[in-house]
């Protein structure tokens, strides 16, 4: 679940970031990567020296493993769900919370303002009934308390956008989030077990060793709190769903972007399946998903036990086509999905742009009729 | 047919004055040009003062971006804590940390802000720079920096070198990793400026924790239940104050200063309408014969009157636009005075170029073409009123003026009385001072022909058995030729009793200064950390080295002092924290009360002191409170005393240095003031001094007692090379004006000259006429220059100064300066007497009279 990444991007995503914002505050012309290249030169000098890589298998450690690794270029807390009132009044919600290193090691400054880790985040909201789609971005250093993850008790927030563990032995989790006249105020309690993805938890995604992540999710965690939007107070419930993940380099340079599914079916299954897409058009080998089953058992997916179709294609304004409407078959598990989209555009135009939104699903596994919820994200799209 | 007529009449009038005007060159030339002087002074005042205050508020706009609102902290700034709390707890995104200090590096003054490139991307760009990967580097690497480009190449410095600055007394290496480029602001709103990532700003001006302040955007009606939280959630140390109220209170500082200057520059305007009526009576004069006779035949008074007023317009328009030429290169020579004496007393600003805007410009126009238009209008009314006999009779003339004069010598009566009863009201308004001043002065200048005309009756009275024949000639020609003599002598006389005024003024001033610093700074070394300008950073000395140098043997005693600006709302007060070691004496001139129970009560931290512009300005008394916001939050101390200062005209609070930590958490000594035990050389001391603070890597500013004591007298005369140049001008003026007159005067009187030379009177006799003739005039001129500009200097000492600043001070008048200026006033007359000397006395007096 990246935003971005092939080998200087995921690096470049920071940086690139910044450089957007800056030139949107002044009259600049537009820079773009290809466009300057003095960023990639820059990039390319110290590339991911000094970084810790996901090369081999390691062993988890919870709930340690929910802090930061700062040895790591890049990583994220990624929350999704699939909400809804009584009267049946569907959301979808995003919070995620991205981490970039700015330069490998630790700094030893007097100043608590120095630091080499920084932090983005962002929070969407599908409000399917007003066929609303609103998304936000922040930025912070994680420095003098503005932004940061801690493992125990666990803590990641940056300004006031947070998720943090309740004071009990619960496990529960509470996540707040709130920018204009929308507020997010959810408690989470997870009812499957942690997931560790690709290969006890080193996720693979192409052929040099290294370009890989370390990947853990809580497929299915019981969701219920309020949606407010201005003077309106939702009460919703529902399920939603954590990746977790950090690397140096993950994508190779053939590939483009990526088509990922986090789906939670409703006779207890849960699936996440990306599929790497390579400059040339065709799929990546080493695409690859996970089914956890109801008592959170999982299977591996390979890009050869699924088949994905395109249905539907939405275009965004701000150019670029996406396939927002698909069929899966996942053979090993009989099930064929169709998942279209709640909103076609839920397409967020922060400083990368990229589509990222919640889906419903109908389908079949053999003659047993099943549906669901989940959300889908696509990068490399954007043109 | 009718028309027909009226228009060619109105050709051939045209023609004729086109034709006088063009035979006249040297007087349309001297008139455009005094004029043109006039409104060039008032241009280049005025763009000059302009310039500095946009310089300011352009960089204040450009270092608060968009900001709306600001927290404030007290003297030692905000802890940064309050920042990560805004955005935590109240998730305030609009908000941005920013840590000012100024510092140098070479010749250049740096106004470094720190920031948070991350949270300032939010807040509008307050830097307009695009470069690959600035912003990691600034948040990452020490001592990187981004420097404004123009500054950066004036210094020779660009992308990826090193430069030395010097901070707080601390000197830094820091690496440009950017430039800083204008967006869409001038190179001005950028000058100097240094940008650094927070972290960076903290660890070179050791203000670790602290934030200068907060920047907001914020949407009061919108956002004022937020607002609310905001301000609840404050310690009592930190205040949400309104961004533009921040800006108006500093820019407010230096307002007095430069209405001083407005007033200097649109004195140089009277004295160049005097010229300009001057110039249009003789031209009417002169021509009372032409048009007389253009009368006769059938031209009408309406027709002469657009016709003269007319010249006077292209005169007018003709001079404007050289003056506002003029002003413009003026200007480029007043800004830097008024910068640097704004950056001595004020604030910070970097100016390096006239910004040339239309207001000032538009504002000269119309007061050079009114000017021009009203100073003619008597003139021409008189020319298109009288009849055609009287016109053509020269006689009727001279005694039209003294008509004229006694009615003028009413009005100028009516105007110095009103600015008499103006004086009178009891106010604080400078504007009405300034009034007051300008109805003075010009009644005291409508009342001079008639001193003239009485002058030369008694001084011919007196001296008709005593002179000889070509003096008594060349007295009288004044008095009988007062229309033309009258105005000269007023304007010369207003240009020097301006240059008395205004001497007496600084003078006293300086005498005042003089005696004070005498009072006060009574240490034989001072020592300070260097700070630039005021604002809101304050450098502060090494503590262990403060502890050295008390014991160093040969010292007496410390004075230790802090001085910090409070910021409340709108206002901003110095506070003066000191504290004397024991034994030492504090050297404060208290105003009244008794001295001994006043200093107990001070040196008791029962109550503070203010000086006296704070107690003019407040309307302070003893045994009044004033407010301050501390760190503890406001708090009203009592007022002891007012004691004499001049350093500071927004003036100060004197506070016992415990009364001022009970309150404030800062702990910091700016400056220290060494005693010295009898017979200790200074010099050595200054010695081991130097070494103490070398060896603790502190940059000091050491000055021995005589050294300080130059030093301010330098800044003060450096704050009135300004009020030089522009008296000067306002001579220059007035010079023009004498020579004007003078000039036409004697061309005039070619005939009678003639006459003179065909009744035997030999060249030199005529010379001697002249030269007589004009010395007296200028004798007449700085005679009456005295009284008014005594009634001047008073005006400037007790009413402009004190509403100005609130500083009281003794008039001192010497007596040398009174006689300086009737030499002066001589000395312009008779050189402007040169030209018309030398040229009557090579006329043949065939040649003048041939024309009969």
């Amino acid at each position: 679940m990246i935003v971005l990444m092939n080998r200087q991007q995921s690096g470049l995503l920071f940086i690139l970031a910044m450089l957007l914002m800056m030139s949107a505050c002044s009259q600049s012309a537009d820079i773009t990567p290809e466009g300057n290249a003095g960023i990639s030169s820059f990039l390319e000098s110290d590339d991911n020296k000094g970084y810790t890589r996901a090369e081999k298998i390691r062993e988890f450690r919870f709930p340690e493993d929910h802090g930061a690794h700062p040895d790591y270029r890049t990583e994220w807390w990624y929350f999704t769900g699939n909400l809804a009132t009584e009267e049946g009044r569907h959301f979808g919600y995003q919070l995620v919370l991205f981490r970039f290193a700015l330069k490998p090691g630790r700094t030893t400054r007097t100043s608590n303002w120095a630091t080499n880790q920084v932090y983005m985040a962002h929070l969407a909201l599908t409000d399917v009934a007003a066929q609303e789609f609103k998304f936000y971005e922040r930025f912070a250093r994680n420095a003098v308390g503005l932004a940061g993850a801690r493992a125990e008790p666990f803590h990641v927030w940056l300004d006031n956008w947070q998720v943090k563990s309740v004071n009990d032995d619960s496990g529960t989790w509470v996540l707040q989030a709130s920018e204009e006249n929308l507020e997010i105020a959810l408690t989470l309690s997870p009812s499957k077990p942690i997931v560790l993805q690709g290969d006890r938890g080193l996720s693979r995604k192409g052929p040099s060793a290294g370009n890989a992540s370390y990947y853990y999710s809580i497929t299915r965690i019981d969701t219920k709190g309020t949606i407010t939007l201005g003077e309106q107070r939702h009460q919703v419930t529902g399920l939603s769903w954590l990746d977790r993940e950090w690397s140096t380099s993950a994508l190779n340079e053939d590939q483009e972007g990526w088509d990922w599914f986090s789906l939670q079916l409703t006779n207890g299954y849960d699936l996440m399946y990306y599929q790497l897409r390579r400059k040339d058009g065709s799929i990546e080998p080493f695409s690859s998903g996970t089914l956890i089953g109801p008592q959170g058992g999982t299977t591996t997916l390979r890009a050869e036990d699924i088949i994905l179709e395109t249905r539907d294609v939405w275009e965004s304004p701000q150019g670029g086509r996406y396939p927002v409407a698909w069929r899966m078959k996942i053979l090993p598990a009989g099930l064929d999905l169709e998942i279209t989209p709640y909103l076609h555009a839920q397409e967020l135009d922060t400083t990368v742009r990229y589509w990222e939104g919640a889906v419903s699903i109908q389908g079949r596994q053999g003659d047993e009729k099943i549906a669901g919820n989940g959300y889908l994200e696509m990068t490399g799209y954007a043109q | 047919m009718d028309r027909a007529l009226a228009l060619r009449r109105q050709k051939i009038l045209r023609l004729a004055s086109l034709r006088y005007l063009l035979q006249h060159p040297w007087q349309l030339a001297l008139t455009i040009i005094g004029i043109a002087l006039g409104i060039a002074i008032i241009v280049a005042v005025d763009l000059a003062n302009e310039s500095a205050t946009r310089a300011f508020q352009v960089s204040m706009e450009n270092i608060s971006g968009r900001a709306t609102h600001q927290i404030v902290g007290g003297p030692s700034g905000l802890d940064e804590s309050i920042y990560t709390r805004l955005r935590t707890e109240l998730g305030v995104r609009n908000s941005a940390p920013v840590l000012e200090a100024y510092g140098a590096s070479g010749n250049e003054t740096l106004h470094l802000i720190g920031i948070d490139p991350l949270a300032d991307a939010r807040q509008g760009s307050r830097f307009g720079t695009t470069e690959d990967g600035v912003i990691q580097e600034l948040i990452t690497t020490p001592n990187t920096a981004l420097l404004a480009a123009p500054t950066a190449s004036r210094m020779n410095l660009t992308k990826g070198d090193d430069f030395e600055v010097s901070l707080g007394g601390r000197s830094y290496r820091l690496h440009i990793v950017g430039l800083i480029k204008p967006q869409n602001q001038s190179a001005a709103a950028i000058e100097g400026l240094l940008i650094t990532d927070i972290s960076t700003a903290q660890e070179i001006t050791n203000y670790l924790g602290r934030l200068s302040w907060v920047d907001l955007v914020l949407d009061a009606n919108a956002d004022a239940a937020l607002v609310e939280k905001i301000k609840a959630s404050l310690p009592a140390d930190a205040e949400l104050v309104p961004a533009a109220s921040r800006s108006n209170a500093m820019a407010q500082m230096s307002k007095a200063f430069r209405t001083n200057l407005m007033a200097m520059g649109l004195m140089a305007l009277i004295v160049g309408m005097f010229l300009v009526y001057n110039t249009m009576t003789f031209m009417v004069i002169q021509r009372r014969h032409l048009l007389g006779t253009l009368r006769v035949l059938g031209v009408t008074r309406r027709e002469l009157f657009q016709v003269i007023l007319s010249e006077a317009l292209l005169v007018g328009v003709v001079a404007t636009l050289l003056g506002l030429a003029i002003g413009v290169l003026l200007g480029q020579g007043l800004v830097h005075l008024v910068t640097r004496t704004i950056n001595d007393l004020y604030f910070v600003v970097t100016v390096t170029d006239l910004q040339l805007s239309a207001t000032p410009m538009i504002k000269a126009a119309l007061l050079g073409l009114g000017g021009t238009l009203i100073a003619a209008f008597i003139p021409t009314l008189e020319a298109a009123l009288t009849s055609p006999q009287a016109a053509l009779r020269r006689s009727t003339l001279e005694a039209h003026t003294h008509v004229f004069i006694s009615r003028l010598t009413v009005a100028g009566l009516v105007l110095f009385t009103a600015g008499l009863l103006l004086l009178l009201i009891p106010s604080t308004a400078i504007f009405l001072g300034f009034t007051s001043l300008f109805l003075l002065i010009l009644g005291m200048s409508f009342m001079a022909p008639l001193l003239v005309m009485k002058c030369v009756h008694l001084c011919n009275r007196w001296g008709s058995t005593r002179f000889d024949i070509t003096t008594r000639l060349a007295i009288r020609g004044i008095s009988d030729a007062l229309s033309r003599t009258g105005t000269a002598i007023a304007a010369l006389m207003l240009a020097v009793a301006t240059t008395i005024g205004v001497s007496i003024m600084i003078d006293s001033f300086r005498s005042s200064v003089v005696d004070w610093l005498e009072t006060t700074m009574r240490a034989d070394i001072y020592l300070s950390a260097p700070d630039l300008g005021s604002g809101r950073s304050y450098a502060a000395l090494d503590t262990g080295l403060i502890r050295n140098i008390q014991s160093l043997p040969g010292i007496a005693g410390v004075s230790e002092g802090r001085q910090v600006t409070i910021e409340s709302g709108a206002l901003l007060t110095e506070v003066f924290a000191l504290r004397f070691s024991a034994g030492i004496q504090p050297g404060f001139k208290l105003k009244g009360g008794d001295p001994p129970s006043i200093w107990k009560a001070y040196l008791n931290g029962d109550a503070v002191l203010v000086s006296e512009p704070l107690a003019y300005h407040r309307g302070l008394q003893p045994g009044d409170t004033i407010e301050l916001r501390t760190d503890r939050g406001p708090q009203a101390f009592g007022i002891a005393g007012v004691y004499y200062d001049y350093g500071s005209e927004q003036g100060k609070v004197l506070m016992e240095r415990d009364l001022y930590n009970q309150y404030f958490q800062d702990r910091e000594t700016g400056g220290l003031g060494l005693y010295l035990k009898p017979g200790v050389e200074v010099d050595s001391i200054i010695e081991q001094v130097k070494a103490l603070a070398a060896q603790a890597g502190q940059n000091i500013r050491l000055r021995s007692n005589r050294d300080i004591r130059a030093y301010t007298l330098q800044i003060f005369d450096r704050t009135f090379a300004i009020t030089h140049v522009l008296r000067l001008l306002a001579i220059l003026v007035a010079f023009i004006g004498i020579l004007t007159a003078l000039m036409a005067l004697q061309l005039e009187r070619a005939k009678e000259i003639a006459v003179l030379r065909a009744t035997g009177v030999t060249p030199f006799e005529v010379a001697k006429i002249i030269t007589l003739q004009t010395g007296v005039m200028g004798l007449l001129a700085g005679l009456f220059a005295i009284p008014t500009g005594l009634v001047l200097s008073q005006v400037l000492i007790h009413v402009i100064n004190k509403r100005s600043f609130g500083w009281s001070m003794e008039s001192l008048i010497n007596v040398n300066e009174l006689f300086a200026a009737i030499v002066l006033a001589v000395g312009a007359a008779l050189l402007a007497a040169i030209y018309p000397s030398w040229k009557m006395t090579r006329t043949a007096p065939a040649l003048a009279l041939r024309e009969e």
